[in-house]
């Protein structure tokens, strides 16, 4: 349903209960008036001779009053009663003024104080008239219609002698002849239709601006939806509608910087998909070289050399390196919410990182050595980043090292309850200046994915990200054997501690 | 003969690779191919259990609960492609005995499975030998090809320290701290000169071996 319709509805169904209350008002005074203005008229009818017409033939006396009798004074004007100033003679100048037009005849019956008519055609009086005249009332009033001031209607009245055949009058008022039509109210139309219409129309023509200001409102919004929330939503002013204008605003705006948001992670996945997809292609076309080549002496019959199968070796083993990183990169983006807390013995977790990379080592020349304490160092962590932090750091020192070269890695136990795990090599190491930085640079980086020699990039990033996520501390720096020296360091996990 | 092992894996080629590489490595392998429930009776006859977690049909982790639950204690080495914790943690709780995340080298497998095997012997002996060495822990006595060795208090503990720990690296640090008089030169060079004067001793085995950049180690050593 439209503003419109749904307000002048309400407009209606609100002002005419309020219209039809102060009509009913209106006519219970008019009521109370006419029947004033009835005893009144008997009163002034009832004068000395009238009385004496009464007593003496109460079985025929029953007057009439009608318009034809009416005093030829001119109509009296409408919406006023004529009211008698004084009783009325009652001889021939016919009985006082009735009340006002329409107006039907009147007839007086006369009771005793018994409260019966001796007229034959008298009629019985209403239970409701005769108790209200007993408990001593001098004036009751009962509607024979619906009610109006119109309707006919009985009024008894207490005459002041109050004994003999007539002391009691009853005024019987006929009522209009009923010329309006079906529809007739007893209230009138002004009382009601009158309002009605002027608050509708009052309404209506109020509503006008409102509506064409949401309007407005609207089509801004769908342009504004149209075009990705991009783009002000003008409508101003100081009402209900501005704010609303102002709330949709707000909201475009934060849903766009949603989208920003949203575009600029899909972004960098995309790159992030391509530029993974591009690291492990390349192992990957380096082992087919060496598989091609493998295959091509055998096929001459020549021997195939070690070095070949060592570097197809290194170049699956990096693979695997890398993908394991890769998991861990996606698993440190989730950041806390993907992290395990579990019970990690640190001395089976660094003699799994050193069986991993054993094999490596030898094909390389590099001897792989491993310390660990008695009893085992337990911290509480995520094992599967912890391993893949402490296995990146390993592998980085046995991968850029030289043939003959050496690594051993030293877990210990520190005052404090706290551990210290050192990955120390005779490699290249990296320079003193590169030292401080290279910790900062991001997972995604692109330097991080850097593959030559120097290249610590992926491995060492989640290293670091994984030692902060752990609350712990990595720090780079030179081995007393030139290479480079890695040391994580941290707390221990209590004995008691169970899993978080 | 060797140990018999059962290895639980649906890949055929890399079934038959370790199936293969644990033959030479002197294991006595049997395959399945197939998940299916391993009563513990059964369970009883191998030694080791090599599990896979991703099986076509039943789900690696169910095998090994029913193990568990029907309350078999072989150790069971775990087999997954996933490097994901909650997996790993939750075969631990099974009771699981180790894992390993795929790819490996089978090498490195069979280093797991020996030392998976060790473990139980590894109880604390009070004779250790290395070799042609053999060292009493407590009436602290030292032979080399049965001959006895005398040696200075320090050098026994020294000698100890490395023996408890057999085949083991342990740091000069760790053996500066507890095997050298704190009072009098606790420093890691007096440990080398100590080590030296040991070695001597033990004449020409090379039962002690140098491990760079940790210390040293009490190895099998060398015929002389």
């Amino acid at each position: 349903m439209k503003l419109r319709m749904r307000l002048a509805l309400t407009t209606v169904a609100v002002a005419i209960p309020v219209a039809l209350c102060m009509g009913w008002i209106h006519l219970v005074i008019e009521t109370r008036a006419v029947e004033t203005a009835l005893s009144e008229y008997a009163l002034a009818y009832m004068t000395t001779e009238a009385r004496k017409q009464c007593e003496t033939a109460p079985e025929t006396w029953s007057p009439e009053g009608s318009r034809a009798r009416r005093p030829p004074r001119g109509p009296p004007p409408p919406e006023r009663f004529d009211r008698p100033n004084g009783p009325p003679s009652g001889d021939g100048r016919g009985p006082p003024p009735r009340p006002r037009e329409p107006r039907g005849n009147t007839r007086l019956f006369a009771y005793g104080p018994d409260l019966v008519a001796r007229h034959p055609q008298a009629p019985p009086l209403e239970p409701s008239l005769a108790s209200a005249m007993r408990q001593g009332l001098d004036v009751a009033g009962r509607a024979l219609g619906w009610g109006g001031p119109n309707d006919a209607r009985d009024v008894l009245v207490r005459m002041p002698w109050n004994s003999g055949p007539c002391a009691f009058v009853l005024v019987r008022m006929s009522g209009r002849p009923g010329p309006g039509p079906s529809w007739y109210s007893p209230i009138p139309p002004e009382f009601w239709l009158l309002p009605t219409v002027m608050s509708l129309v009052g309404v209506l023509f109020a509503l006008g601006p409102v509506v064409r200001r949401l309007r407005q409102l609207t089509g801004e919004v769908k342009v504004f939806v149209r075009s990705t929330y991009q783009g002000p939503i003008t409508v101003h002013g100081d009402d209900e509608i501005s704010e609303l204008a102002l709330a949709f605003d707000e909201a475009g705006r934060a849903i766009h910087a949603q989208i920003d948001l949203k575009e600029k992670r899909e972004q960098t996945l995309r790159s992030f998909l391509q530029n993974t997809t591009h690291d492990v292609m390349i192992p990957l076309t380096v082992l087919q070289g060496h598989l091609a080549e493998m295959q091509r002496r055998a096929a001459q019959g020549e021997p195939v050399e070690g070095e070949v199968i060592a570097a197809a070796s290194q170049e699956a083993h990096y693979m695997a390196a890398l993908l394991h990183n890769l998991g861990a990169a996606a698993r440190l983006e989730a950041g806390e919410p993907g992290m395990q807390r579990a019970r990690v013995d640190l001395n089976a977790l660094v003699g799994r990182c050193i069986g991993r990379h054993r094999p490596i080592a030898r094909q390389q020349g590099v001897q792989l050595e491993h310390a660990v304490p008695e009893p085992p160092v337990f911290v509480l962590g995520d094992d599967t980043l912890i391993e893949q932090a402490v296995s990146n750091v390993i592998y980085n020192a046995v991968r850029y090292n030289a043939r003959g070269g050496h690594v051993a890695v030293v877990l210990e136990h520190e005052p404090g309850s706290t551990f210290r795990l050192r990955v120390l090599d005779d490699g290249p190491g990296i320079p003193e200046h590169e030292l401080p930085h290279i910790l900062e640079r991001h997972v995604r980086g692109d330097a991080a994915r850097t593959r030559g020699p120097g290249g610590h990039g992926l491995g060492l990033a989640i290293a670091s990200r994984v030692t902060v996520l752990h609350g712990w501390s990595l720090k780079l720096g030179r081995s007393e054997y030139g290479g480079l020296q890695v040391d994580f360091v941290g707390e221990e996990s209590a004995p008691g501690q169970k899993d978080a | 003969m060797g140990e018999r092992l059962l290895l639980i894996e649906d890949d055929p080629q890399l079934g038959a690779q370790i199936s293969g590489c644990l033959e030479r490595a002197g294991f006595e392998p049997t395959w399945w191919t197939v998940g299916r429930p391993l009563p513990p009776s059964e369970a009883s006859t191998y030694r080791l259990v090599i599990l896979d977690l991703m099986l076509p049909g039943t789900y690696g982790l169910d095998i090994l609960r029913e193990l568990r639950e029907g309350s078999s204690d072989v150790p069971v080495l775990v087999l997954s492609a996933r490097n994901d914790t909650a997996d790993k943690v939750r075969a631990l709780k099974l009771g699981a005995d180790d894992y390993m995340t795929k790819p490996f080298w089978p090498e490195e497998l069979v280093e797991r499975v020996r030392a998976r095997l060790r473990r139980p012997m590894l109880q604390r002996q009070s004779l250790v030998e290395a070799g042609s060495l053999q060292v009493d822990l407590d009436s602290r006595e030292v032979r080399v090809l049965g001959k006895p060795v005398e040696l200075t208090r320090v050098e026994f503990d020294l000698l100890a320290a490395l023996a408890r720990r057999r085949g083991a690296s342990v740091t000069r640090q760790w053996l500066a701290e507890h095997v050298l008089d704190p009072e009098r030169e606790g420093t890691e060079r007096t440990l080398d000169v100590h080590v030296s004067r040991l070695r001597r001793k033990l004449g020409p085995g090379k039962h002690i071996e140098t491990v760079w950049g940790i210390g040293y180690r009490l190895g099998e050593g060398e015929d002389p």
